[in-house]
């Protein structure tokens, strides 16, 4: 036992020394924090105020257009404003939170009802940003932030909730600003005569005037005259493919306007209009294997079917990752004959044992660091809402499910690193290996593949079919899990996964014996059961 | 005295080969002995089976009292024939290292580790990453991590080969400081020389089979006693003398140099006065002693040239 420890120990700590592990360990937090900060980096500070010119040969069409501009300007004000709002009273929220006990499962509960009452459309929300179960701005209507008055009152309310010690809100950059025609153009000049004049601003080789600042111009947007007809275009002209915020709000805008006069003009109420628009069919998921009463199926359920889909591709990962390991330690034991020092100290067996078991620690600490990192960064940057997640997933996932994932995962990567460790004791070089390699990751891709769809039918003929195939069983019993599987296939599949290890971990223990002290080419298939039947193994 | 090693009537098969052939020997405890044998003898994969790496086809082995080596590997040292070292450990992490797995507390091992490096001047390379000592150091470091768990029985498999005669002379050094403690050494090598300055016994193995087991003394033996002389028409005499079992001319240049080879019983001093006695006027004298090479080759020559076809 001491031997397989300090094998395992040198092997951990050998890892944990390269560089490869760092960065595995850092890249990923990066990553996330990354993901989380830029596009709040570009939204906050990365897009600059926004310089358009529009001409409106239509006056109704221009003042609707502007309107946009100020809505899009006043929502992107209401947003910063919010979050410095969050951002102060983050403490106070904190606290707040830390006095109140909650359910998690009765939470679950509202919201689930909460959900079923908004109609699919306003459907973006999603239950597991806690950021968005508080965002106010998508629930402020239009018409209070185009009246002046009203905007400013909101303003004024919001700042008010500010604790006292609260640092200034800072009005951020306007989203998009208005310039005007350069000084011989009027709205009544020809589409080529302005587009000719602008296209040098337009493709930034020359800074546009405006005031008493030189621009950048972002965008030029002609609307003809007759737009409403539904039969002229706007012409939107801009190097920019990617911000369409400004042609979606106008287009959208003279959408709706345009359907409203046709609505007048039929003698059709705009009032009816939103009322049958309104009109949503709704419908209810049962589920015939649950008990009499409880056969809802609701949002519970849904995660508990995907959740496992994260487990399976945890497994993926870890499998992966040590792949590399096992197949490096081993060949290098192998080209540098430390191996036959080695073999003189510990038993082939303890030898393995202690391999796959450090490079497992080597796995788990990596994937540690990355939940804590994780776990970490949403509660550095949603603050203590992120502890509702987890409380949510620990309500979902019951103690038996849990148990379930460790088993599968534990033998789904024993079976794998059984196997690495064995093909690398017969081959001299990373290249050899990868020959041996290019058949188990063609079977390990399956389980991915499939791990999107078994859960839509995770209890049928070819899900049940594959749960017994040694290779692919944790995967897809994993998958499963959460659909109540019946009991003969958990028991069935659990013992056939310990079998299979077993199996696995004696053939590559003698595969290993005879292996490591061969050289030259790696060995065909058929010697390899010779070795597997001599008496020297 | 007890025996450290015994083989009996091993076998050992690699498909329809032989490499080794019913091979009986054993190995003195407290005694530095070599196992000689031309390249492709049997060597290495006996040393494989004596440290049950392999397992043999048929015989027995027994080694410090126990039917398997398994059983007592703490109290084994082995040094293998192809040498290497975890590229990216320390000098002084490896040697502790290996020491741990042979079951030395941790403390224990760097501190030894650290000693030894030091005894035999790699001090100042003992934090240097393996990869950045030369080859010969390497395998110094090598040795000294088989040693440094203060083994009962060292067996080193060609621990010679590859070092520099300086580097050389300090692997005796090691055998011997080994022998003075009274550890059993069990080294292989087809350089005699070595094994003539520092063995007692030796072991003489060509083609898988055994071709001695006994002191260096007893392997003198075994060549015939030859003397060599040169004087005036000396010829004449020697038909006349006792104890003498053949005489043929030197092939060696010398004019007139005649080899007699003698009979075991035969004192070369009476042989010297028989050639006074005679009247004879000697050039030379010379009483030829053989050495291990020549014995070697005695032993081996035909296998060994048969192995080199091989
Ligand atoms: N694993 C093996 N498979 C097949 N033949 C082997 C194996 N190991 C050694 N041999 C053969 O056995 C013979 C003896 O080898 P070895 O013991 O290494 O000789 P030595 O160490 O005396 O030079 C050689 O001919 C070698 O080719
Ligand atoms: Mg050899």
């Amino acid at each position: 036992m001491i031997r397989i420890y300090r094998v395992a120990l040198r092997e951990y700590m050998e890892n944990a020394k390269t560089k490869g592990f760092w960065i595995g360990i850092l890249l990923f937090p990066l990553m996330i924090w990354l993901m989380l900060e830029v596009p709040r980096f570009l939204e906050e500070k990365g897009i600059p105020t926004r310089h358009v010119i529009i001409v409106a040969k239509d006056d109704a069409a221009g003042d609707i257009s502007r309107q946009r501009l100020t809505l899009l300007n006043r929502q992107k004000s209401l947003s910063s404003l919010q979050q410095h709002l969050a951002k102060e009273t983050a403490d106070q929220r904190a606290e707040m939170l830390e006095n109140t006990e909650f359910d998690a499962a009765e939470l679950l509960e509202k919201l689930e009802e909460g959900l079923s009452q908004i109609s699919p459309d306003a459907g973006a929300i999603n239950p597991f940003n806690p950021e968005q179960l508080v965002e106010i701005g998508d629930l402020v209507p239009d018409e209070l932030l185009l009246n002046d008055f009203r905007w400013k009152a909101l303003k004024n309310l919001l700042l008010s909730q500010l604790p006292e010690g609260s640092a200034a809100f800072v009005e951020p950059e306007l989203r998009f600003k208005e310039v005007s025609l350069p000084g011989d153009l009027t709205s009544e000049s020809t589409n080529e005569e302005i587009e000719n004049a602008l296209r040098p601003y337009l493709r930034s080789e020359k800074l546009f005037p405006s005031n008493d600042e030189n621009v950048d111009l972002f965008a030029l947007v002609i609307i003809p005259e007759n737009v409403f007809d539904g039969e002229s275009q706007i012409r939107f002209w801009s190097t920019n493919l990617a911000d369409t915020d400004l042609l979606d709000a106008i287009t959208n805008s003279l959408s709706e306007h345009a359907r409203n006069l046709e609505y007048e003009k039929r003698e059709i109420s705009t009032a009816d209009v939103t009322e049958i628009a309104a009109l949503r069919i709704r419908s209810n998921n049962f589920n015939p294997n649950k008990e009499a009463g409880e056969e809802k199926v609701g949002i519970r359920d849904k995660i508990r079917q995907y959740a496992p889909i994260g487990f399976v591709y945890l497994l993926w990962i870890a499998i992966f990752s040590v792949a590399q390991m096992l197949l490096n330690n081993t060949i290098e034991e192998k080209s540098n004959r430390i191996i036959e020092v080695l073999l003189s100290s510990v038993t082939t067996n303890e030898l393995l044992l202690g391999k796959v078991f450090g490079v497992a620690a080597v796995g788990v600490t990596m994937q540690l660091a990355w939940i804590g990192s994780m776990i970490t960064i949403l509660r550095l940057k949603a603050g203590p809402g992120a502890e509702w997640v987890v409380d949510l997933m620990a309500a979902v996932i019951s103690p038996e499910l849990l148990i379930g994932f460790i088993f599968y995962f534990v033998t789904g990567y024993l079976f794998y690193a059984f196997l690495f460790a064995g093909i690398g004791s017969v081959c001299n070089t990373i290249k050899d290996a990868q020959n041996f390699m290019g058949p188990i990751m063609l079977i390990l891709m399956v389980p991915l593949g499939t791990m999107m769809f078994i859960p839509n039918d995770p209890n049928g003929t070819i899900a049940t079919a594959m749960s017994w195939i040694p290779p692919w069983s944790p995967f897809i019993m994993m998958n499963r899990m959460a659909a109540n599987p019946p009991m003969s296939d958990i028991v069935g599949t659990g013992v056939m996964m310990i079998v299979s290890v077993i199996m696995v971990f004696w053939i590559s223990s003698r595969v290993f014996r005879v292996g490591v002290l061969r050289t030259g080419q790696p060995p065909k298939i058929l010697e390899l059961l010779g070795w597997l039947r001599s008496s020297n193994s | 005295m007890a025996t450290a090693i015994e083989l009996k009537n091993v076998i050992k098969r690699f498909g329809e080969f032989n490499a080794v052939d019913d091979v009986s020997f054993s190995v003195k405890e407290g005694a530095i002995c070599g196992f000689l044998g031309p390249n492709g003898a049997g060597k290495t994969t006996s040393i494989r089976m004596i440290l049950d790496i392999l397992r043999p086809t048929s015989g027995s082995i027994s080694i410090l009292g126990e039917k398997n080596a398994s059983l007592v590997r703490d109290r084994i040292g082995y040094l293998p024939e192809e040498k290497g070292l975890y590229k990216k450990m320390t000098a002084a992490g490896i040697i502790a290292y290996f020491a741990t797995l042979k079951g030395m507390p941790k403390k224990e091992a760097r501190s030894i580790a650290r000693e030894l490096l030091q005894k035999y001047g790699l001090g100042s390379f003992m934090d240097h990453k393996c990869e950045a000592l030369s080859k010969g150091m390497g395998q110094k470091v090598q040795v000294l991590a088989s040693i440094a768990h203060s083994p009962d029985l060292v067996i080193l498999d060609e621990p010679f080969s590859g070092l520099d005669p300086v580097n050389q002379e300090v692997m005796e050094e090691v055998i011997r400081d080994l022998k003075s403690q009274g550890k059993t050494v069990l080294f292989s090598t087809h350089v005699m020389s070595h094994a003539e300055r520092i063995c007692e016994d030796i072991v003489v193995i060509a083609a898988g089979k055994l071709a001695f087991n006994g002191t260096v003394q007893q392997a003198k033996a075994i060549l015939p006693r030859r003397v060599r002389v040169g004087g005036e028409s000396i010829e004449e005499v020697i038909p006349s003398l006792d104890g003498i079992v053949s005489c043929t001319p030197l092939q060696d240049g010398r004019e007139g140099v005649l080899e007699l080879i003698v009979e075991e019983t035969t004192d070369s001093r009476n042989l010297l006065k028989s050639f006074f006695d005679a009247g004879i006027a000697l050039d030379i004298f010379e009483v030829v002693k053989p050495d291990l090479h020549e014995i070697f080759v005695h032993l081996v020559g035909e296998d060994a040239r048969e192995a080199a076809h091989r």
